[in-house]
């Protein structure tokens, strides 16, 4: 039986376990016993145990544990990627296709609330299902945001570029990728409990007197968590220990570096999410009162615990981005990346400031007024250090020798959006703009900049660059350009008015709005369904390139990093032998820098 | 080489004099009625006077570069460019300038201003419920309960009336969960939070209703639930005589008894 089938059976065997138990011991106790919360939350508990035995940490683990010999999970082909497998880019491809199919999902949530808000009134939803629909959408996009890149081609990259034989943990690896799928079910579930309605920020009260359906979200966010940190513990063992004999902290990829501070603020700022969702969960079946009021806690204490991670996982997002951004402009400008000690400073600037700017996301929320100016001046400073991403990307194109394939274009369109993006937040972190911007459409407006136009652009950049060397095959480079003109362009008509609709008085997470804003909401929602549609052309283009696209080379870019220095697709151990690092992985136009690496052939 | 910078240079300085231009001139902001309003404003068309030579100078130096330094044939590479000490040190100066000059003014200059007179002429209380507002004109005994009916009904929500040029103190809080007091023509808001009194001043300076401009309306800012985009009511402010008049008129309405109420309660929910 294929590992994910037993990993179900068991999960479901445990839910029933938890739940059953629960409910005895209420009735037990005299109380009722069939009650949605406890039940559905310990079932929940013992059900990822259960998944997470079935799948594979019972044949590993568990087994060492008790003495017995592990049974490590061997298959060939299209079977490696439903089981327990190790190999860090069998795992890079589970969570690119996991993760690019609830893209495509929340991207079709977004058509629909679209159509919705085209005409002020109410059109296909009421609003209780446009609010379920809406947080469905941000919650699936903020894990998307999160979660693709890293996972993607964190896990397929890093080793490769380092010159390492797999990840440091592979099967902790492994383990971070299998406890998705738990969280991924109880989302794609949820719609049939009733949904939840308060947003990916789930904010109580509101998440404490909702439908029972907002613990999904807390548990899905709390599972999604521990993946994310189990992830980044991984990729940072793996850097520090396994980096080729040659590679110095000084020739490291700008993308392993992007990887590197990510998992840095991933480690240590998930556990606060974490906690968060506990503490609601514990408020809505446990009874006790972090967050309520009418029973002495306080609600603005979870917005606090909340900034504090998604603050950092604002940046979590955008970081590997960056990464993948400087990394395609230096090997297509074919010239070293311009100030890589600052672009990495950088990055650590980023990565420090970003624990201490949380509060700017509630200016308006009645927290002590000692805070704001402090809180404005720290989300001010963080300016500085990404300044100097901008700073490294200019200066690489500068006098370089540019080539415009797919990727490129993505990464400038990228740099471009990102741009306004970190515009818009620097209204959105001064005090007074932010009192009228806050919880508006230019608040929409301005992390959709930087998710999906800094972000996603990346993602896609990525995408491009590295679809070559993961399948082995080429796609069409006209087609890419059509997407990527369709969807630069659309992106920005979609999204560029909004920031107008928020000025002009159009607050957030509405299903119907004043009926003077229906122009630019008609313009809006059409621009969208354009933007949704250049999707259509990517999954075209992949799809038929996959099945018979031309054989690619190992190196179609000519770039010099280590992953194109191996067959493409890369056999299973990456490398024939322990490949020597002679020189920097940008040191275009310099002959006496010679190659990257030596990798010797078979030895 | 020292031809591109001077271009680039000469190219930025144009862009940025049209983008300053338009930026000072152009009149993106709808119809407002405070003083905290204009100055609110004044901070959005700062920080786009601000943003106007960073986004050009990016964009100028993208645009430039792909125009003139592609590649023409696969063997060609880049200039060997690690790094340049002099732009480094000046764009680090430059952006740190720039992140301390907007910190100052608009951030904090604006901020002590919105918090820099705690005196009023009027106190207006406001509970939210979902979804509903609930005024209280204490001095003068006047409330009033907006339903959630939308916008295609707002008339049939009763008119929060303020007067011009008088400053008033709103005192928000929720008896449910968090809600945001926010009426865009005057710029301002702030959220309800059960538990929890939290006050915003506003000296209004002009007349102005909802059928002018719908920025002329509460609205819950904060999602609380179903019935948060129609937890809105109309907005009128009248000179001062007329506002007498329309509190006089609401004494009367009150005084002549319940019937009122009893309607206010069959809100349609959603
Ligand atoms: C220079 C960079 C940035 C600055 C100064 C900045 C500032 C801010 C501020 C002050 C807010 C709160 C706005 C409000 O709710 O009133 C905000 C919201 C937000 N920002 Fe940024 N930001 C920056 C970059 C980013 C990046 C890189 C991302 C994501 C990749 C991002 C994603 C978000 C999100 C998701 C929200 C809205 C959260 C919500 O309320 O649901 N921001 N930003
Ligand atoms: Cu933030
Ligand atoms: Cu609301």
């Amino acid at each position: 039986m294929l590992p994910v089938f037993r990993g179900l059976m068991w999960g479901v065997i445990g839910f029933l376990i938890g739940g059953g138990l629960t409910a005895l011991i209420r009735g037990v106790l005299g109380l009722e016993p069939w009650v949605f919360g406890s039940v559905f939350l310990v079932g929940y508990l013992f059900g990822l145990a259960g998944w997470l035995l079935g799948v594979g940490v019972w044949d590993t683990w568990m087994r060492e544990f008790l003495g017995l010999e592990p049974r490590p999970y061997q298959a060939e082909g299209w079977r490696r990627y439903f089981g327990f497998t190790t190999d860090h880019k069998v795992i890079g491809i589970q969570y690119g296709a996991t993760f690019l199919g609830m893209f495509f999902l929340a991207g079709l949530l977004a058509m629909m609330m679209r159509i919705e808000l085209m005409q002020p009134g109410r059109d296909i939803f009421n609003f209780a299902q446009y609010n379920r629909v809406m947080s469905l959408h941000g919650f699936l996009m903020v894990l998307v945001a999160v979660t693709a890149i890293p996972g993607m081609f964190g896990n397929y990259f890093v080793p490769l570029m380092i010159g390492a034989e797999d990840m440091a943990f592979p099967r902790m690896n492994a383990l971070s990728f299998w406890i998705w799928p738990p969280a991924a079910i109880l989302l794609l579930l949820s719609p049939f409990f009733g949904g939840w309605d308060s947003g990916w920020t789930g904010y109580p009260p509101l998440a404490l007197t909702n439908d029972p359906g907002q613990m999904f979200y807390n548990l899905a966010f709390f599972t999604g968590g521990l993946s994310s940190v189990v992830g980044s513990i991984n990729f940072l063992t793996t850097i520090i220990t396994m980096r080729a004999p040659g590679m110095t902290w000084g020739r490291l990829p700008i993308f392993v570096w992007s990887i590197f501070m990510t998992s840095i603020m991933s480690l240590t700022a998930t556990q606060f999410v974490g906690v968060a969702m506990l503490m609601t969960v514990l408020d809505r079946v446990a009874n006790t009162a972090f967050f309520d009021p009418a029973r002495g806690g306080y609600p603005l204490i979870y917005q606090h615990i909340f900034w504090f991670y998604s603050h950092p996982a604002v940046y979590v997002m955008m970081m590997p981005a960056w990464g993948i951004m400087l990394e395609v402009l230096a090997h297509f400008a074919r010239k070293p990346l311009f100030a890589y000690k600052w672009a990495v400073a950088g990055f650590g600037g980023v990565t420090a400031l970003s624990f201490a700017v949380w509060a700017h996301h509630m200016f308006t929320s009645g927290m002590p007024e000692t805070l704001h100016v402090p809180f404005m001046a720290t989300t001010e400073s963080i300016s500085v250090p990404t300044g100097l991403i901008f700073l490294s990307a200019l200066g690489t194109l500068w006098q370089g020798k540019l080539r415009f394939k797919t990727p490129m274009l993505f990464a400038l369109g990228g740099l471009f959006n990102f741009l306004i993006g970190g515009i818009t937040g620097v209204f959105n972190s001064d005090l007074p703009a932010d009192v009228h911007l806050h919880d508006t459409f230019w608040v929409v407006s301005h992390f959709h900049y930087t998710i999906v136009g800094g972000a996603i652009f990346g993602l896609f950049a990525g995408i491009y660059y590295w679809y070559p060397k993961m399948v082995g095959r080429m796609y069409s480079e006209r087609l890419g350009r059509l997407h990527f003109w369709l969807m630069f362009i659309f992106f920005n008509l979609v999204f560029l008015p909004m920031a107008w609709l928020g000025l002009h008085g159009m607050n957030r997470r509405i299903g119907d709005y004043p009926p003077e804003l229906g122009g630019v909401n008609a313009f809006v929602s059409i621009s969208a369904f354009i933007l949704g549609a250049s999707f259509l052309i990517f999954l075209y283009n992949m799809v038929m390139a996959w099945a018979r696209g031309p054989v690619a080379e190992a190196n179609p870019w000519g770039a010099r990093t280590l992953e194109w220095a191996t067959s493409s697709p890369p056999p299973v151990h990456n490398f024939p032998a322990v490949p020597q690092v002679l020189s920097g992985p940008y040191d275009y136009g310099v002959p006496e820098a010679g190659v990257h690496a030596a990798v010797p052939v078979e030895s | 080489m020292r031809r591109d910078v001077v271009l680039v240079g000469l190219l930025w300085v144009l862009a940025t004099l049209v983008g300053e231009y338009v930026v000072s001139t152009l009149d993106i902001y709808p119809p407002k009625a405070a003083l905290e309003a204009e100055h609110i404003d004044q901070a959005i068309r700062t920080l786009l006077m601000l943003a106007v030579p960073v986004f050009n100078f990016v964009v100028v130096v993208m645009l430039y570069s792909i125009w003139r330094f592609r590649a023409r044939d696969e063997a060609e590479v880049g200039e060997p460019i690690y790094t340049h000490r002099t732009f480094t040190v000046g764009w680090l100066v430059v952006t740190s300038a720039l992140a301390a000059v907007l910190f100052y003014n608009p951030g904090y200059v604006g901020w002590k201003f919105l918090k820099s007179n705690p005196t009023a002429d009027l106190e207006i209380q406001v509970t939210a419920a979902q979804w509903h507002w609930h005024i209280t004109y204490p001095d003068y005994g006047v409330s009033l309960k907006s339903r959630p009916i939308g916008f295609a009904r707002i008339e049939e929500n009763p008119v929060l009336a303020l007067p011009a040029g008088k400053r008033v103190k709103f005192e928000v809080t929720s008896d449910d969960v968090i809600h945001s007091f926010w009426i865009p023509a005057l710029r301002m808001k702030v959220d309800a939070v059960p538990g929890v009194v939290t006050t915003m001043y506003v000296t209004i300076t002009e007349t102005g209703s909802y059928e002018e401009d719908a920025v002329f309306r509460v609205q819950c800012a904060e999602l609380c639930g179903t019935g948060h985009p129609r937890m809105t009511m109309p907005v009128v402010i009248l000179e001062p005589e007329e506002f007498e008049d329309w509190i006089k008129q609401q004494q009367m309405q009150e005084a002549m008894g319940g019937s009122m109420e009893g309607m206010e309660k069959q809100g349609d929910g959603h």
